[in-house]
């Protein structure tokens, strides 16, 4: 296929009827010339007709295509061609998905290999003068020269990333937009897994996709966590197993390194591993699946804390609702009556929760307890009307508000309502801007008060243990209490930003939070997402709605062979003029065979 | 040498000679010239002086034996003779309209090259008494003189030429028969024309002429730019005897038109030989005497 990189020049194809107006307007009014040989032209004419024509025609058509030639070369013809040797500088992303399904075992071939492998089949394909941009499992479009890219490949290995196969497509397809060079397309080498195709806007550029091998059979954990989440010293992970095939697999919960239970799973079973934690305090454990294919998602980290249920002492005025809901955590093993966490009042030590009194006269007194003790927070004015709970832990989100107090001050805020604090601590003192009765808020009367009670004295009260889920390289928010994170060694102390937001760290693992006092307040569970173990791979209308109408799956030939299809291109400007001379010297020659002057006999 | 040969008339070019005066100035000045350096009559006839014999050969005439020496010894001799001059010759002019052409304006026309080189030609045969005598002819016989050897004969073959002037269309073959009648014994036959019509009818004649015992010599005068076809690059080319023309751009046909001409020429030629006719092609630039030589030249050899 022929394109034209100044396609304006070829209205100057016009001028290709030039020979031919020529010689019509050349037949106008010949001047008449005396001369008696006629006979000898008329003899010439008429045994020479067939060969005169012939000539003419012939002149004609080299004039003629002299011309169409010229202003074809003026045009700037390229050859579009599949194995371009030369081709334009052009700018050209390749995605070479080393995400962490790319660890899977096809054929007894790591994926990553044959990814490397096409890669470099494609990088080779390039010259010095193309400009490459570079996308791995983490999004970002990398500019490259050749031989850069191509070291790039030597020593990859699976990443513990998941890859956006969509959002890192965009991002490249946006680099070489931006490039000044030629926009060639985006090439994606991956083992292209549904799940990574993310949708977005629609794709202007050209995408070539690699063709994978087929997927291999994998076996997950889909989800591993601990129930309850304090461990008493007895509890339970909870596991859930997903994928293919469909017969039992081997599963074993280790903590400390240790095998604590074992059990058999199927794909689509969720099991319950249980034991019972030595020691209290934060424990690393591990649920672990019979290897398979895919190594990476056979092991899942998590965090176990093992506490004494906590022991509560409360005073009658805190009302019957929250006397009913500590029986209830009682007769559960969540709480125990002693003079750890006092309810209702200010203690002069340990840990307090404080509700506003039911006699405003008695706010001033309060504070000025509160005040005693260095608490941060105060009760101020009444208000009434209402409100919905935002609640960071999810347990009350959303339930109504009716009467509170402004609560005024500074420290830790775990819940708010009308855009003010509503559960604050400071310190040891935690304070609740609301009764806990029907006409003060609807918590007392729903399904959420036993939970929220447990949340208040176990969590915020007495033995924080947040756990927060991550996979590599993932934004997590981290709990309010916490101001720092230790590594995977004790000396890697990451300081939690104001925000609470930070990326997980890639390696795999449980990284523990540090509060102010320098405590353990919970810890960060990192594990491989998920969807990096699903390895279903995207057909080629998948593609098309991800990518656009104009994506391609081609196999590796096939991609190679196509790579610069749009921009691999043989340049036929010198051709085109080499026909251009071709046919003017064709012209010139013919034109003077008719021109020789012999010396006649 | 150098020197001399510039002066000789017969050399200039034939435009220059032509510049010098009337065609009987030029004429004289031309055979001057042409005659200077010959020792004989350079065209040798049939009406001879014996010179000497030789043995008999099959072949020779039988008139030529010597009867006498026959009788004396008993052997065949044929007489040798040395020319005398009184051949008989006719020049057969051609003056139709297509001889009234010059391809540029520095030379001579056809028509007016002939004329000069007739009128030397018959001067050169008269300074060797030979009767000679002219006909001019287009469509018809437009001038004759009778065949003459008088001293003053060429004063009137000179006024006659001069006179000539160009006519209509070309018809040889009555002007040929003409030559017939007047040539009662054998003798020469110079035809002078640019030969631009029918040759087979003109050929016939022309053996006829050459059966009857004359010696026959065509000149066939061509204008430089008849070779060549010259003209602006696309021409309405007519003929000016009959008018017919043809739209051609010389730039395109000249190629297969020099050949056409070569070939027409060619074949004038060796139609001419097979009949035993002297045929020389003369363009009009060439000078006159290279073309008195060559007919002296041709004469001789067969002689």
């Amino acid at each position: 296929m022929i394109g034209f990189l100044q396609p304006l020049a070829l209205i100057a194809l016009v001028a290709a009827a030039i020979p031919a107006l020529l010689h019509l307007l050349g037949r106008r009014m010949p001047p008449t010339v005396v001369f008696p040989a006629v006979r000898y032209l008329t003899a010439t004419e008429r045994e020479h007709s067939r060969q005169l024509r012939f000539r003419n025609l012939l002149l004609l058509i080299l004039r003629t295509a002299a011309l169409v030639f010229l202003v074809l070369a003026a045009a700037r013809p390229v050859a579009r061609a599949g194995y371009g040797e030369s081709h334009a500088p052009t700018a050209l992303a390749v995605v070479v998905d080393n995400s962490l399904s790319s660890g899977a075992v096809v054929g007894g071939q790591r994926t990553l290999d044959t990814i490397v492998a096409t890669a470099r089949e494609v990088f080779s394909r390039t010259t010095a003068g193309d400009r490459l941009w570079l996308v791995f499992s983490d999004g970002i479009p990398l500019r490259k020269t050749r031989l850069e890219a191509i070291e790039s490949l030597e020593n990859l290995s699976p990443s513990n990333n998941r890859l956006d196969l969509g959002a890192a497509v965009r991002a490249a397809a946006r680099a070489i937009e931006n490039d000044p060079l030629h926009n060639g397309p985006v090439v994606i080498v991956s083992d292209l897994q549904t799940t990574a195709l993310s949708p977005g806007e629609q794709l202007r550029a050209r995408v070539l996709v690699w063709e994978p091998p087929a997927r291999p059979m994998n076996r997950w954990l889909d989800s591993v966590y601990s129930q309850p989440n304090v461990w008493t010293p007895d509890g339970g992970v909870t596991a859930s197993v997903g994928g293919s095939p469909d017969r039992p697999a081997a599963l074993r919960l280790r903590v400390s390194g240790v095998e604590l239970a074992r059990t058999l799973a199927s794909p689509g079973d969720r099991v319950v591993l249980s034991g019972s934690l030595r020691n209290t305090g934060w424990t690393v454990a591990s649920v672990e699946l019979d290897p398979d294919e895919m190594r990476a998602d056979d092991r899942r980290v998590l965090a176990l804390f093992r506490a004494e249920p906590a022991e509560v002492r409360f005073v009658p005025e805190i009302g019957g609702f929250l006397e009913e809901a500590l029986m209830v955590l009682r007769e559960g093993g969540r709480a125990a009556f002693g003079d750890q966490v006092f309810l209702g009042r200010v203690a002069q030590a340990g840990v307090s929760i404080v509700f506003p009194p039911s006699d405003p006269a008695m706010v001033g007194a309060l504070n000025r307890t509160l005040n005693a003790r260095d608490v941060t927070w105060q009760f101020e004015t009444p208000v009434s009307g209402e409100w919905s709970l935002s609640d960071e832990s999810g347990v009350a989100e959303g339930i109504e508000v009716y009467r509170r107090y402004r609560l005024n001050g500074a420290g830790d805020v775990f819940a708010t309502t009308g855009g003010e604090p509503w559960l604050v601590r400071s310190g040891d003192v935690v304070l609740v801007a609301s009764r806990m009765e029907p006409d003060w808020t609807r918590l007392p009367v729903s399904a959420s008060f036993v939970p929220f009670v447990d949340y208040l004295i176990n969590r915020i009260a007495a033995k924080e243990n947040w756990i927060v889920t991550g996979s590599p390289g993932e934004v997590v928010e981290l709990p309010v209490s916490a101001r720092s994170m230790i590594g995977s060694r004790p000396t890697e102390v990451t300081t939690v930003p104001n925000s609470r937001r930070l990326l997980a760290p890639q390696q795999p693992g449980v990284y523990f939070l540090r509060g102010a006092g320098g405590d353990t307040v919970g810890a960060l569970e990192v594990n491989a997402d998920v969807r990096e173990s699903m390895l279903q791979v995207a057909d080629e209308n998948q593609l098309r709605v991800a990518f656009g109408e104009e994506s391609q799956l081609l196999e590796s030939s096939l991609l190679l062979r196509g790579l610069f299809g749009g921009e691999g291109r043989f340049n036929l400007t010198g051709l085109f003029l080499i026909a251009t001379l071709a046919a003017a010297v064709g012209e010139f020659v013919i034109a003077s065979s008719g021109g020789q002057a012999r010396k006649a006999g | 040498m150098i020197e001399t040969r510039r002066k000789r008339t017969d050399l200039l070019d034939p435009f220059v000679v032509a510049q010098l005066g009337g065609i009987e100035l030029v004429a004289r000045g031309i055979v001057e010239g042409f005659l200077a350096g010959l020792h004989k009559s350079p065209f040798p006839g049939f009406s001879v002086e014996f010179t000497e014999d030789r043995p008999y050969q099959p072949g020779d005439e039988l008139r030529y034996l010597d009867w006498k020496m026959l009788a004396r010894s008993d052997r065949l001799f044929v007489k040798q003779f040395e020319e005398e001059t009184n051949l008989r010759s006719m020049l057969v002019l051609d003056v139709s309209a297509s001889m009234d052409w010059a391809g540029a304006e520095e030379r001579l026309s056809k028509l007016a090259y002939a004329k000069r080189l007739v009128a030397s030609l018959s001067l050169v045969l008269l300074r060797q008494r030979d009767a000679t005598g002219l006909i001019a002819f287009d469509e018809e016989v437009r001038t004759m003189v009778r065949a003459g050897a008088r001293s003053n004969h060429w004063w009137t073959l000179a006024r006659a030429v001069e006179e000539i002037t160009a006519g209509g269309g070309t018809a040889a073959e009555p002007a040929l028969r003409k030559v017939t009648d007047l040539l009662r014994r054998r003798g020469l036959v110079v035809f002078v024309s640019d030969l631009l019509f029918d040759r087979p009818l003109v050929l016939r004649t022309l053996h006829f002429l050459r059966h009857r015992g004359h010696q026959v010599i065509v000149l066939h005068i061509m204008d430089p730019a008849e070779l060549t076809l010259e003209g602006p690059p696309e021409a309405r080319f007519e003929d000016p005897e009959s008018g017919v023309f043809v739209t051609a751009r010389p730039r395109e046909l000249r190629s297969v038109y020099q050949q056409t001409v070569r070939n027409t020429i060619e074949t004038w030629r060796s139609a001419c030989r097979g009949g035993g006719i002297h045929y020389h092609h003369v363009l009009t630039d060439t000078p006159f005497g290279q073309v008195l030589r060559r007919l002296a030249a041709r004469r001789s050899q067969l002689g």
